[in-house]
């Protein structure tokens, strides 16, 4: 009787030993290849509002819509020192909307106006035309929208704006549901460090 | 052998294949040609007037030593259940746990890492050489199973937030006939085998079935897609009366949690030289894992009710003896 | 006033029309690639040699030699396309993407310092243009400096950032300016930045990106009509025109890489 209970015992031990090599040996497996968090990022080269070729088209809103978390983790972001500091900037201004006694459109294109100007440099007290003008978006209005991208795009703009996702809004699901909705497949998984540098957008040559 | 252990056994050979089987698919290339872009953007210099370009706000993700906490905090949580069961057998201080838990995974995290839905992470990183799991992720998935396979399911006890959230809303719960109970444990290597299929699939087709299937995410989040909300009340609605029908049938971590409580050696046991035969263990036990008297260790969820109701260890045991009057009898 | 499309030049270039200028005897020299084109006013191509770096603009001066604009420098050759002369300056001569002469200069664009630089026949610097003219001088945002010298010497010159042609005399005063900003009338230049590009002949020709068109105005500013509209990529930016004696128009679509060849169809 002790006898079977003792070869049982060393059984019992035997089993759970094989079973804690193999999960230590799948762990320090997958350690050894542990390279850090994946996060998710839009790749603005698919990502239909900033890739080159449409135009004139419904800027693309799915970033807003399918987010799981209310207030889209997706937000556009003005890539300053590509941003042509125009004075008449087509993703701040509604360009097809009347001029009024400015010079300037008398509309702006933002549903949430979540874009400020800002004349900087030089400034001609005498002719507003004639500055540069800095174009900041303000991350708590921005929803994603995509609608200043698709008109920052190229050839009408210079393509300094894109859709980037943010990590401190980002709940970095296993499972992305933005990735899933999207037509362009434009949603990646990178290691922070990559998500994180700013995009390569496609720009027109000279 | 029966015929369900004989069909959990295929369940089980059946799945282990499948994963040997579809080791050897790999993802497709996910590489992006972008164009040299042409700097056309007029520069500081040329802005003038002490002009500097601002910096574009780059957040960055969770702090990696706050990840490392949550890992150190779910040791710590296991660590405090395994004491708290099988140590001190103390239901009261089990349900402070089991509250802190789902304060914290639950509703702090909002659910997310968790060691059921790691399952896809670890099977994606065994199959696709380009994926590369973090190093919490892995140990959020054999942290609980190391316990499970000394001490037994500990995790689900107090730890686990989906199933905390269940323990708590447990009101009147009823016995579910044996056959049913094993008919309906089947579904959760079905689940198992599923996940496990659909995140092997290369990168694009990919499918986290565990994380969209969830129906707690949204009280987690509060905030979720209307059905998805609606089922989430619907399982709380029946784990009023089932018992946490989501961790008995569906939980595909159960599925592997009760393949390595089978080799435990400590675990929740009635000891038989002292128990009373009186069965009130087995009607305080509210998922059917006590059998015979004895504990059936793979559906134990750690709840320590036998504990609580048992009056030779419980609160019966402790509670000060007080005289009653039998009618008729003298005073 | 209104214009047909005559002729179209292409299949010509691989990657890049860049610049495109007409002689007195009517030949089309373009720039492109890293080469300079000679077609025939038929559209059939004479010559071409190659340049040393990609050719941004092209000109040809009023004794028939070919001046190309390329970056940080001008390559002179004559009209066989031999090398005669080489002006090399980095700092003056930035991005090189348009060439012009007044009776005794040559006039280069020069995108780096956002100005146009007058420098004599030999090279040697006379003045700058429009640099910080007033304030902020040309504000190029589509990388590209463009003008035009009219008969009497006056240089117009795109500033597509206040979407205006401006007029400047040879020693750099500025004399005046046309356009406005307009996204809905057709008079005004929409977009962000409008005209990129400008020439000059009887009236001042205008193109623009983003809805590309080309444009006629007379030099008081008033709109005579839209030259074409439809016949350009949608993507074109930065479309290169030039004006001959007749008064036909030459445009490089960027894109498609051809020349359009518009002509006024009489009333």
């Amino acid at each position: 009787m002790s006898e079977d209970l003792t070869r049982r015992a060393l059984l019992g031990n035997v089993a759970r030993g094989t079973v804690l090599l193999t999960l230590a040996g799948g762990a320090g497996f997958l350690i050894r290849k542990a390279n850090g968090q994946v996060v998710w990022q839009v790749d603005a080269a698919r990502c239909l509002n900033s890739r080159l070729g449409e135009v004139n088209v419904e800027a693309c809103s799915l970033c807003t819509s399918a987010c799981v978390v209310a207030l889209s983790a997706v937000r556009a972001v003005n890539e300053y020192s590509k941003c042509g500091r125009c004075n008449v900037c087509p993703a701040y201004f509604n360009i097809t909307s009347a001029v009024d006694e400015h010079g300037l459109p008398s509309e702006k294109l933002c549903p949430r106006d979540a874009i400020t100007r800002k004349a900087i440099g030089k400034v001609d007290p005498e002719d507003p035309a004639n500055n540069f003008y800095e174009y900041a978006i303000d991350e708590d209005k921005c929803d994603g929208c995509g609608k200043c991208v698709m008109k920052c795009k190229e050839p009408l703009g210079l393509g300094s704006i894109t859709l980037r996702i943010r990590y401190d809004k980002c709940v970095n699901c296993n499972r992305c549901a933005i990735a899933t909705a999207c037509p362009q497949s434009a949603l990646l998984q990178l290691p922070v460090e990559q998500a994180i540098r700013p995009p390569e957008v496609r720009r027109l040559g000279l | 052998m029966s015929w369900n252990r004989q069909a959990r056994l295929l369940a089980a050979a059946l799945v282990l294949l499948g994963c040997l089987f579809l080791c050897v698919s790999r993802a497709p290339a996910q590489a992006v040609p972008y164009q040299r872009p042409v700097d056309t953007a007029p520069q500081p210099g040329a802005i003038g007037g002490g002009y500097k370009t601002p910096d574009v706000q780059k957040p960055l993700p969770r702090a990696y030593w706050l990840q490392v906490l949550d890992v150190g905090l779910l040791a710590a949580a296991l660590g405090v259940s395994v004491w708290l069961v099988l140590k001190r057998r103390n239901r009261k201080w089990l349900v402070a746990l089991t509250a802190g838990s789902l304060a914290y995974f639950g509703f702090y995290r909002e659910g997310c890492i968790c060691p059921i839905g790691s399952i896809q992470n670890v099977t994606v990183a065994l199959t696709d050489p380009r994926y590369s799991i973090p190093m919490v992720v892995t140990a959020t998935f054999v942290l609980p199973l190391v316990v499970a396979l000394f001490f037994g399911r500990a995790f689900c006890g107090g730890v686990c937030a989906l199933g905390a959230i269940q323990e708590l809303v447990v009101l009147k719960p009823i016995r579910v006939p044996r056959r049913l109970d094993q008919a309906l444990g089947l579904l959760k290597y079905a689940y198992l085998g599923l996940a496990i299929l659909f995140a092997i699939r290369p990168a694009l087709a990919r499918d986290f079935l565990i994380c969209r299937f969830d129906p707690f995410v949204g009280f987690f989040r509060r905030e979720g897609a209307p059905h998805m909300l609606l089922i989430g009340g619907a399982f709380l609605a029946a784990g009023m009366f089932i018992g946490r029908p989501y961790c008995r049938y569906l939980c595909p971590y159960g599925a592997l949690l009760s393949w390595c409580t089978r080799l435990a050696r400590r675990g929740v046991t009635i000891t038989p030289d002292k128990e009373l035969d009186c069965g009130l263990c087995t009607g305080a036990c509210p998922y059917g894992a006590i059998e015979r008297m004895r504990a059936v260790r793979p559906n134990c969820f750690y709840c320590a009710r036998c504990y609580a109701y048992c009056p030779r260890d419980g609160e019966l045991a402790r509670a000060k003896p007080s005289l009653v009057q039998l009618p008729g009898a003298p005073s | 006033m209104q214009y047909r499309q005559v002729r179209v030049i292409a299949g010509r270039f691989r990657a890049a029309l860049r610049g495109v200028a007409v002689d007195k005897g009517g030949h089309i020299y373009a720039a492109g690639d890293s080469e300079i084109k000679v077609f025939d006013a038929e559209g059939a191509l004479a010559r071409n040699w190659p340049t040393a770096k990609p050719a941004l603009s092209v000109a040809v001066a009023p004794d028939g030699s070919v001046y190309a604009g390329e970056p940080g420098q001008i390559e002179i050759f004559d009209t066989a396309g031999k090398l005669i002369d080489g002006w090399r300056d980095e700092k003056l001569l930035g991005f090189v993407t348009a060439i012009g002469f007044t009776n005794d200069s040559v006039l280069a664009g020069d995108v780096g310092g956002r100005a146009v630089r007058r420098f004599d026949r030999h090279g040697k610097l006379l003045n700058t243009i429009g640099k910080d003219n007033p304030v902020n001088g040309l504000l190029i945002c589509n990388g590209v400096v463009s003008f035009a010298v009219d008969a009497q010497g006056v240089i117009h010159a795109a500033n597509p950032g206040k979407h205006r042609v401006e007029q400047y005399a040879s020693d750099g005063r500025l004399l005046g300016h046309i356009g406005r900003f307009d996204g809905v009338d057709p008079a005004g230049f929409t977009g962000c930045c409008n005209p990129t590009n400008v020439a000059v002949g009887d009236c001042l020709y205008t193109t623009e990106k983003a809805g590309p068109r080309v444009k006629a105005y007379d030099f008081s500013g008033k709109l005579l009509t839209i030259v074409a509209e439809d016949a350009f990529d949608a993507n074109c930016k930065n479309m290169s025109i030039a004006v001959d004696s007749s008064g036909r128009l030459y445009v490089a679509d960027t894109v498609k890489l051809a020349i359009f060849v518009f002509e006024e169809v009489a009333a």
